[in-house]
């Protein structure tokens, strides 16, 4: 804040800078125990030993968790999904939002409104699966990203933002002869570039973690994305679905250890896109939320 | 362009002339949102009408449109169910739970980030606190019972450790609801701070320095400027929660949820998982979403109504 603090020990301020960094640190520990796991020993882990740190350190269940051809499969289905089903849905939702945001155009608010009434209502699970099904897609990756194509949220945050970029380029450019598609190639795309990565983030991290629609859509076990894979390793046949007896792996039994390495290698390309996204995001998720 | 119809009146037939070449100026746009519509109407539409064997003894064979109806048969089988309404009481115990923990934390945390100075420190505390927002379920789940077993987790070493028996966290119904509540709070609550944080951003500075000429402390700035500056966001944020009492998503109470504590954790949407895909109850299931969805709308309607009553934006 701008304003000018007298001079004297400012006890709320430590006090809330050491709350939040309590907070902060209450976020981050469940990952730090999976690592913490993933490393350890087997007696360590075994004896409760392990809190805050590996103990007995040694790399094995990685070793082991990176032999597994399944793994391997399950992270190779889910990279597919994700990049396939990221770049539809940016498209589909451009198109969707620059379309719906010329103010002219016949027909936008019965198409909107089109749009819009999905939010409030729906067919629900057995007449969209029985669709899915019907279309073909049933047991093929692509009912993990066809379905689910454009999210309305997604539409209304990127139709907010082509609504507020100003006319005044894209008239100049029509006015020049420009046709719709190249003003929205040469003039806005490159405009929007942090709320396409905001939308995009949003739309890689549903599709990695993509659990429900695998379960539903995905029977053969060779075709298990990560999250399906992920949820046989660690919790076996507990879950007591349909899908789970099929399993070869489930169930085996499997070391603490090895668990907490198969969530660390599923989770990691997560950590890793995410600091580059993430000063978009923000940005991108007030422009909607305000004006939605 | 259209300014000129405040000049003439157009005839009918030159406003549909002049419609129709507005159309085919636009015939690039249209293409854009046709494969948009398409999948509107395929994996939406069709499937609203597909609700409509809710009423029909559904048949694998016959289909959606050939099954014969059979009027309320089904609703009145589902209703006096006692399974649903356990489901029903479930989602609404977990949903009114999570919101009476996250909704004031949210705005404390929101708050207590808005009054950080330093802006490295804001910066890492919000990335931190957003990540738990992109990890699925399944990790979530995962984590959790690696954290909260009743042997060997390492929640329950803590507490050994201090001298505290372990606690059923995962395999005790009213435990499991505790576990439930402070995986959801985890994942959420930084990502719910974005929306207040927005608003907060735009509380107007000039009337905190007005206060502090006046010789208002810090707290009295937070409960005169800061707080009503950001009601009417508040407001709308809880009518919102609110209006989602009914939904719950599937992952989480399913991902969570084990046999010993399936009385609780047995919500509406494991329920009609269960029913429709795992017994192939087609009808029952798609009765009980249709009954969500109609309960839904009817909350989110008073829900918008109160809000414009009391002064508010709509939700809608």
């Amino acid at each position: 804040m701008a304003v000018v603090q007298k001079k004297k020990f400012p006890v709320g301020q430590v006090v809330n800078y050491g709350l939040l960094t309590l907070l902060a640190f209450v976020c981050l520990y469940p990952f730090l125990n999976v690592i913490s796991y993933s490393l350890s020993g087997y007696n360590a882990v075994l004896s409760g030993r392990v809190t805050f740190y590996p103990i007995d350190f040694n790399v094995d269940a990685y070793k082991q968790i990176l032999g597994k051809t399944q793994i391997w499969n399950a992270m190779r289905t889910t990279v597919t999904v994700t990049l396939i089903g990221t770049a539809l849905s940016l498209i589909l939702t451009i198109f969707a939002a620059y379309g719906l945001s010329r103010k002219d155009l016949p027909g936008r608010k019965l198409l909107t409104g089109m749009i819009l009434f999905t939010m409030y209502f729906g067919g629900g699970m057995i007449p969209t699966f029985l669709v899915v099904k019907g279309t073909g897609l049933y047991d093929t990756l692509g009912a993990l990203f066809i379905p689910q194509a454009v999210n309305v949220f997604n539409f209304i945050v990127m139709r907010t933002f082509f609504l507020n970029l100003p006319e005044s380029l894209e008239e100049a450019a029509r006015i020049d002869g420009a046709s719709y598609m190249k003003v929205l190639i040469k003039i806005v795309l490159p405009l929007s570039l942090s709320i396409i990565a905001t939308i995009g983030l949003f739309y890689a991290v549903g599709y990695w973690n993509t659990y429900f629609d695998a379960l539903l859509y995905i029977q053969n076990p060779d075709k298990y994305t990560l999250q399906l894979r992920l949820r046989s390793l660690l919790f076996g046949e507990e879950l007591n679905n349909s899908n789970a007896n099929l399993e070869g792996m489930g169930t085996q039994v499997m070391t603490q250890s090895l668990k907490m390495a198969t969530v660390a290698v599923s989770t990691v390309p997560i950590l890793i896109v995410y600091p580059w996204l993430q000063k978009y995001f923000v940005k991108g998720v007030m422009v909607g939320s305000v004006k939605g | 362009m259209s300014t000129s119809t405040n000049t003439y009146n157009p005839t009918p037939k030159t406003h549909v002339n002049r419609t129709l070449i507005k159309v085919w100026n636009y015939k690039w746009i249209y293409l854009m949102l046709l494969p948009v519509m398409a999948f509107y109407i395929v994996y939406r539409y069709i499937p609203m009408y597909g609700v409509t064997i809710a009423f029909k003894d559904y048949n694998v064979f016959k289909g959606v449109m050939g099954s014969p109806w059979c009027g309320l048969e089904v609703f009145k089988k589902i209703l006096t169910n006692k399974n649903f309404w356990l489901a029903i009481r479930n989602t609404l115990v977990l949903n009114f739970l999570t919101l009476l923990s996250s909704f004031p934390l949210t705005i404390i945390v929101s708050l207590m980030l808005n009054e950080i100075t330093g802006a490295g420190f804001k910066k890492v505390t919000q990335s931190v606190l957003y990540l738990p927002h992109f990890i699925s379920w399944v990790v979530v789940a995962g984590i959790a019972t690696n954290l909260f077993a009743q042997q060997g987790g390492t929640v329950n070493n803590m507490l050994n450790a201090m001298g505290v028996s372990s606690l059923p966290f995962l395999s005790d119904n009213k435990w499991w609801i505790f576990t439930y509540v402070v995986c959801n709070v985890w994942k959420e609550i930084g990502w719910g701070t974005i929306i207040y944080l927005a608003a907060l951003t735009g509380v107007d500075e000039s009337l905190y320095e007005a206060a502090h000429l006046d010789g208002a402390t810090k707290m009295q700035r937070l409960i005169y400027i800061t707080i009503p500056s950001i009601k009417s966001v508040i407001v709308t944020m809880l009518i919102l929660q609110i209006s989602k009492m009914m939904t719950i998503g599937l992952d989480a109470p399913l991902l969570l949820g084990n046999k010993k504590v399936i009385g609780v954790s047995e919500v509406i949407s494991t329920y009609t998982y269960r029913l429709g895909i795992e017994s192939a109850k087609y009808s029952d299931s798609t009765a009980i979403g249709l009954f969500q969805s109609v309960i839904n709308i009817i909350i989110l309607l008073a829900a918008d109504k109160f809000a414009k009553v009391i002064g508010e934006d709509g939700i809608i």
